[in-house]
């Protein structure tokens, strides 16, 4: 296949001044600011094949935002090499910045004052659609998010969830073939996060489309991406399949069950280590390899009367992966 | 239609923009109407304060009440073209992270925002027209038309030029926080309230100030904004006055232009996209 995305040695510093809190620090710093230099990304490598949906993850901080900012355009590297369908992204050439689109969680495009259509009709004339194609991207669109009610009220009236599904109208109705996503679930209750996770699915089916996603909800990468990169403090510390992911750092499975009568949590941490302990729910976390032995033991041991063994939680795994890297 | 965008195949893209901006305006009833509130404030001031001039006194500094009075209104009508803009919304993008929005778009931003401004510089005009016969009917003040097809010409040439020159300055002021984030408000403040209001002509005729004054700041691009077209209205600047104001003007915008062009450039490198 095709690669969609190209990243070789990428690295983005950043200059800030720092001082301390007071008048005369303050003074000071405009005389002679202090200036440190962060690294964003240090020596960042990576590529995605067209129609792949991979998934950026990783701490707060950590330099994904910056990564997904360079590949659409708005943020010059330091040095290294990117190339997007051909194009490397800062230059934003007229044809690069139509076959792409950015959708942030936390940013808005749509007019905050008028109906979601009007900002729809500005993006036709930016992005040049023709009419027919506009009508039929918006109809699909529309439909797929169900957001039918909601495209003629004033965006401010509308709840977050709405809000965020006309964002994505907006942002795809020039039917990009790369989307980057950051953080798009960001605020929705479950349901909200749902709906939006099914969209993004179809339409990278659909639509071929190279998506690069970051979240700090699992949910979202689960669902979602096959392929992950956790990157921590700039540097990329594993790329791969998610499963991959598992199963190299799930060292543990999670037996929960419930019990009929209260037990001893003393006796329990022999089986494993114990998670939580709230009567009549517990949670054991033990080694792969004997999570049955460890399951049989509890159901002959106590009055269990309910049991599931579960893989661990992906985030608990990512969170080792980066303390191992640490 | 077709040959317009053949010259001008970016253009077309901000027609669906009038008509977006103008509804903004109206989102904001209120505010646009205290705006207008405001200049209409500010005229009557300045009337009053020059019909007491004339009461005591036929001429003053080759003026007589006639064309003062008319100054003052042609500033309602010409301030309501070239002194409102929007643009001074740039800094506040750029500061709170907002230009990300353009930036990943097959937009010019400073196409983006002139094209806006014309949107609201239209709704003004409108405004500024009934303003201006209520005023009339009110103050009945003997008003100057001007008759000679030169003058008109020249006058319309001018506003052009001022309604560029003025949207340029303000847009290169926005581009400060690239720098400093934090410098946003304090750099227009100055820049466009106290020195365009003062040096553009909008209190007082500038050439009340002594000649050498005057000389300096006719290299400046500030008289090109109200002054200039308002006298040339008045038909107190000849063929070649205007010919003259028409090239140091243009001249500006040329120099503007490359100074923004450089400017930006050298912004978007700086950018850091913040507030996510």
């Amino acid at each position: 296949m095709e690669r969609a995305i190209i990243v070789e040695r990428l690295v983005k510093n950043f200059e800030v001044t720092e001082r301390n809190a007071g008048f005369w620090e303050a003074l000071g710093s405009l005389i002679k600011p202090k200036k440190k230099t962060v690294e964003a990304l240090k020596d960042v490598s990576f590529s995605v094949s067209e129609g792949e949906f991979i998934g950026l993850i990783g701490p707060n901080g950590a330099g994904k935002t910056t990564i997904l900012k360079i590949l659409s355009g708005i943020l010059f590297p330091t040095h290294g090499f990117v190339q997007v369908m051909g194009y490397t992204p800062w230059e934003r050439k007229e044809s690069y910045l139509k076959t792409i689109s950015m959708v942030m969680g936390q940013k808005n495009q749509l007019w905050w004052d008028l109906p979601a259509t009007d900002t729809f009709e500005l993006n036709r004339r930016i992005y040049d659609i023709p009419d027919r194609t506009y009508q039929k991207n918006l109809r699909e669109l529309v439909n797929l998010l169900g957001v039918e009610k909601y495209v003629k009220r004033q965006v401010r009236r509308l709840s977050l969830g709405q809000r965020m599904r006309l964002e994505l109208v907006a942002a795809l109705i020039h039917k990009p073939k790369v989307v980057f996503l950051d953080e798009p679930t960001i605020g929705l209750d479950v349901i909200a996060q749902k709906k939006l996770r099914d969209f993004i699915k179809k339409y990278n089916r659909e639509h071929k489309a190279t998506i690069i996603l970051t979240s700090h909800n699992m949910d979202d990468v689960i669902e979602l991406c096959r392929r992950v990169i956790v990157i921590n403090e700039g540097e990329i510390v594993f790329d791969g399949d998610l499963k991959d992911l598992i199963a190299r750092h799930a060292k543990e499975k999670v037996i929960k069950f419930s019990v009929s009568s209260e037990i001893d949590t003393k006796k329990l941490a022999k089986v494993g280590r114990v998670g939580i302990a709230k009567y009549p729910y517990y949670e054991l976390y033990v080694s792969r390899s004997v999570s049955k032995v460890a399951a049989s033991e509890l159901l002959s041991s106590f009055p269990v009367s309910d049991l599931t063994i579960e893989e661990e939680p992906i985030n608990e795994i990512v969170g080792k992966v980066f303390s191992s890297n640490a | 239609m077709r040959l317009w965008v053949k010259f001008f195949p970016r253009m077309h893209k901000y027609f669906k923009l009038y008509s977006v901006a103008l509804r903004q305006e109206f989102a904001y009833r209120a505010n646009f109407l205290t705006s207008r509130l405001r200049n209409l404030f500010q005229i009557f001031l300045v009337f009053y304060l020059w019909s007491s001039v004339f009461s005591q006194e036929q001429d003053f500094f080759g003026y007589d009440r006639a064309r003062i009075l008319t100054y003052v209104f042609g500033i309602l009508i010409v301030r309501s073209l070239v002194l409102t803009t929007r643009a001074t919304e740039v800094a506040g993008e750029i500061a709170r992270g907002d230009l990300t929005n353009y930036l990943v778009k097959p937009i010019n931003y400073f196409y983006y925002w002139f094209n806006r401004d014309i949107a609201v510089k239209f709704l003004h005009l409108f405004f500024s027209f009934f303003e201006f016969l209520a005023l009339f009917y009110i103050l009945r003040p003997p008003f100057f038309i001007q008759t000679e097809p030169v003058a008109i010409i020249g006058f319309l040439l001018s506003l052009i030029i001022g309604i560029v020159l003025f949207y340029m300055i303000v847009f290169i002021a926005g581009l400060v926080p690239f720098w400093a984030p934090e410098a946003s408000w304090g750099v227009q403040f100055v820049l466009i309230f106290v020195v365009t209001e003062f040096l553009s002509g909008a209190l007082f005729p500038l050439d009340i100030l002594p000649r050498q004054i005057m000389d300096i700041l006719s290299f400046t691009p500030f008289p090109y904004l109200l002054f200039y077209p308002i006298k040339i209205y008045l038909g107190q600047i000849g063929l070649f006055g205007i010919l003259k104001g028409a090239f140091v003007g243009f001249l500006w915008i040329l120099i503007l232009n490359f100074f923004m062009k450089k400017v930006w450039a050298a912004g978007i490198r700086v950018y850091r996209a913040e507030g996510r």
